[in-house]
């Protein structure tokens, strides 16, 4: 077989590969989307049950998915199973991947968070000499960022702080609840803003690949789309240097297939990228791909109570609705012992109180659950992780995955900078909240392991200079014209932000470049 | 394969369409598949369902869970063990204002299930546990903790209970066991079919309610 099926081969299905189809299909030029698992059918696949009708009343299955720290039983069927595509790490620095298959892939899941990354980010080296500027500014990324934020219909408030850049806003001019307001005037004492948190609405009670993207390539007429099929390698015409398509398995009866293409963009998720790119020994004349492997700090967070809601004297005046207090430290002052930044996510919130908060049982617990009910008010960190060439994956040729494809074997740990971010930002939280005159009843300073946000980033970053980087800033292997990676795995540092308008505005930007270089018979 | 178990087909009409037509156009089976003398059966795919069941309408069958109508036959832990751990779920969790507790919901029962299928740490976590709860409870009173009044169990326990938050129980051994086990006994506990009968009963929301996600067209040969 030596004709193209598709003028262009996607690989993935979520917020990026289906970016990138929209994009290119509206453009007129056909898209084939291999993804490694089944569609999902919403209808079908769900259901409302009670824990006592499940095999394990509610537990997650012991053994099973324990680096999925956010499996359960209910939406365990929903996770890539670590048996049936495991990966490698040192015991000692265990890594979360955690990972999605279905068609749409995490786009079904995602928390909505939606933030801009800022020049504090995008050229982060300029602030504290560390590490590598990106090859692009905001003012590169910005008009993309406001094409995306419309689709995806971003509720939000400007705020007019160069580290969290405004965006297209549904405006969110609701009214702070009482308890926000004391918040709000303890970080006014201490130098921290206090924001509206920017978040996705989407449409239909969904943000995804599957619902705001593939609908307009499915118009088209131009998109094809094969589910639960596993790709293995991407293949080279020896004669020109281009990629021409692609290797797979059927994820069922493992028959072995390949499938040519003009080009081949790879949007199967950071990680997955990256170890299809090892494994067929392409666009690493570099060095540097599975390299810089970074994500975002998540776990340090404090829980309070807000005293004046206990009791039953809560009211929607005073409890209620969510905070952001976008990166503060190192901007205007220099913080003693770590560079970059943290934001923290804050709530108020009506609902009961979790019982870890408090160290009683019995009776005794009982009383004090229904006391301090619809009083809670919590915070939670994000923060940025350095990026370090010894933080990388690499193939593992000991350990292949259900359809014979060597895993990755991941190599990283949080450092000292994390660590003395995630103590400030602990720190931070409790004086706002002594200062607002709440309860502090929980802090905890530890990180999760890395991998747990769910964001990792790196390992095939972007840059000017084809000796440091794997892509070019229009997500274009400086090796190969024809080869694209347009997920996580492109970002030069990780800022704190949730990643996703982000990779959404690079691979929209990214898609109408190819687009424009297949006009002009580049590639 | 579904689209295949779908559509109803016979055997005779699937055997006998080797060629597809144009919509709108009759035509009729080619000759040599009707008078071969090979019969079709040996070459021809078959046909998954032939058992003409295809208008079947499932019947509503009065169907319960297990635990409505059974108790757990417990087999990991060792008989002073679970006597340990019966006791820690009465104080911990006792039937509180019309509610179920620990014993009601047979949480410890449960738990003996579900620490038998957990990984080696997670079981040794709870034998050892289980183990040292009741030699501090001989050593302080000399009774087994299965025996111990409220003011003696309050003793052993209070010095352990600590606050802290998911994803990062305490570390030291013995404080990890006792809070991890408290939380276990409330979720199996407010998590069974008793707790929500209390519940709904009360006309409060049963807790415990999610939405569930089937299997998603598995793998047929899963983690070979």
């Amino acid at each position: 077989m030596t004709e193209a099926q598709a003028d262009v081969l996607i690989i993935g299905s979520g917020h990026s590969g289906g970016m990138v189809a929209k994009v290119l299909t509206e453009k007129g030029i056909s898209c084939l989307m291999l993804n490694a698992g089944p569609i999902v059918d919403f209808q079908k696949d769900r259901e409302l049950k009670p824990a006592y009708e499940l095999p394990y009343r509610g537990f997650k299955m012991p053994g099973r998915l324990e680096h999925v720290f956010q499996a359960t039983e209910f939406n365990a069927n929903t996770w890539v199973d670590e048996k049936e595509v495991p990966y490698t790490y040192d015991q000692g620095n265990p890594y979360n991947w955690v990972r999605v298959r279905l068609f749409g892939g995490r786009s079904l899941f995602w928390s909505r968070q939606s933030f801009r990354l800022s020049d504090y980010e995008f050229k982060a080296k300029d602030h504290d000499g560390f590490g590598d500027n990106w090859p692009i500014s905001l003012a590169d990324l910005a008009p993309y960022y406001s094409r995306v934020e419309e689709i995806f219909r971003v509720s939000g408030h400007p705020d007019g702080l160069p580290q969290y850049p405004d965006g297209n806003f549904v405006v969110n001019d609701s009214p702070w609840s009482g308890s926000m307001q004391r918040f709000i005037a303890a970080g006014k004492k201490l130098n921290v803003p206090v924001c509206k948190p920017r978040s996705a609405m989407g449409r239909d009670g969904l943000a995804s690949s599957i619902n705001l993207l593939l609908p307009d390539a499915i118009a088209t007429g131009k998109f094809t789309a094969v589910p639960n099929v596993v790709v293995r390698q991407i293949t080279m015409d020896k004669n020109t240097g281009r990629a021409n398509g692609a290797l797979f398995v059927d994820r069922h009866s493992r028959r072995e297939m390949s499938v040519n293409a003009r080009v081949v963009i790879l949007a199967a998720g950071c990680l997955e990228s990256t170890r299809l790119l090892l494994n067929s020994g392409l666009a690493n004349s570099s060095g540097v791909l599975g390299h810089y492997l970074i994500d975002n700090v998540y776990g340090p967070g404090v829980v309070c109570s807000v005293p004046e809601a206990r009791d039953g004297k809560a009211t929607p005046d005073l409890m209620g609705g969510g905070a952001l207090i976008p990166r503060f430290r190192n901007i205007n002052t220099k913080a003693k012992n770590f560079i970059r930044g943290y934001a923290l996510n804050v709530s108020s919130s009506t609902r009961p109180m979790d019982p870890r908060n408090f160290a009683a049982y019995g009776a005794d617990l009982q009383k004090k659950l229904d006391s301090y009910e619809g009083s809670g008010f919590s915070m939670g960190m994000m923060g940025e992780v350095l990026s370090h060439y010894e933080h990388y994956v690499s193939i593992d040729k000991n350990v292949v995955d259900a359809w014979d494809i060597p895993v990755l074997h991941v190599e990283t740990s949080y450092t000292d900078n994390e660590f003395n971010m995630a103590r400030d930002a602990v720190d931070t939280g409790v004086a706002m909240a002594e200062a607002a005159g709440f309860e502090v009843l929980s802090r905890n300073y530890d990180p999760n392991p890395p991998g747990y946000s769910i964001h990792e980033l790196g390992t095939c970053r972007m840059g000017d200079n084809p000796k440091t980087s794997v892509l070019n800033k229009w997500n274009q292997s400086h090796d190969i014209k024809n080869l694209y990676v347009v997920d996580g795995s492109s970002f030069v540092s990780s800022g704190w932000q949730n990643p996703t308008m982000t990779i959404l505005a690079l691979s929209m930007r990214a898609a109408e470049h190819l687009a424009e270089q297949m006009r002009q018979g580049n590639v | 394969m579904k689209a295949i178990v779908a559509v109803p087909v016979t055997a005779t009409s699937m055997f006998g369409q080797t060629t597809t037509a144009p919509s709108g156009e009759k035509t009729s089976a080619p000759q040599t598949s009707s008078t071969s003398t090979v019969p079709p059966a040996d070459t021809a795919p078959r046909s998954i369902d032939q058992r003409g069941s295809f208008g079947f309408q499932s019947p509503v069958i009065p169907a319960t869970v297990p635990d409505a109508i059974a108790t757990t036959e417990g087999h990991f832990f060792d008989a002073r063990q679970m006597a340990t751990l019966r006791k820690l779920g009465d104080i911990l969790l006792p039937p509180l204002d019309g509610y179920p507790g620990s014993a009601q919901a047979s949480a410890p029962e449960f738990i003996d299930f579900l620490i038998s299928v957990s990984p080696a740490e997670r079981q040794h976590m709870y034998r050892s546990g289980l183990d040292q709860l009741n030699a501090d409870a001989e050593k302080r009173f000399a009774v087994p903790f299965a025996d111990v009044n409220a003011e003696q169990a309050d003793a052993l326990l209070r010095p352990w209970l600590r606050v802290w938050m998911r994803d990062h129980p305490p570390a030291e051994p013995f404080a990890q066991f006792i809070n991890l086990a408290h939380e276990d006994i409330r979720t199996a506990t407010m998590n069974s079919q008793i707790w929500s009968i209390a519940a709904t009963s009360a006309g409060e929301r049963a807790p415990g309610i999610g939405l569930y996600w089937s299997p998603i067209d598995p793998d047929i040969e899963m983690y070979v």
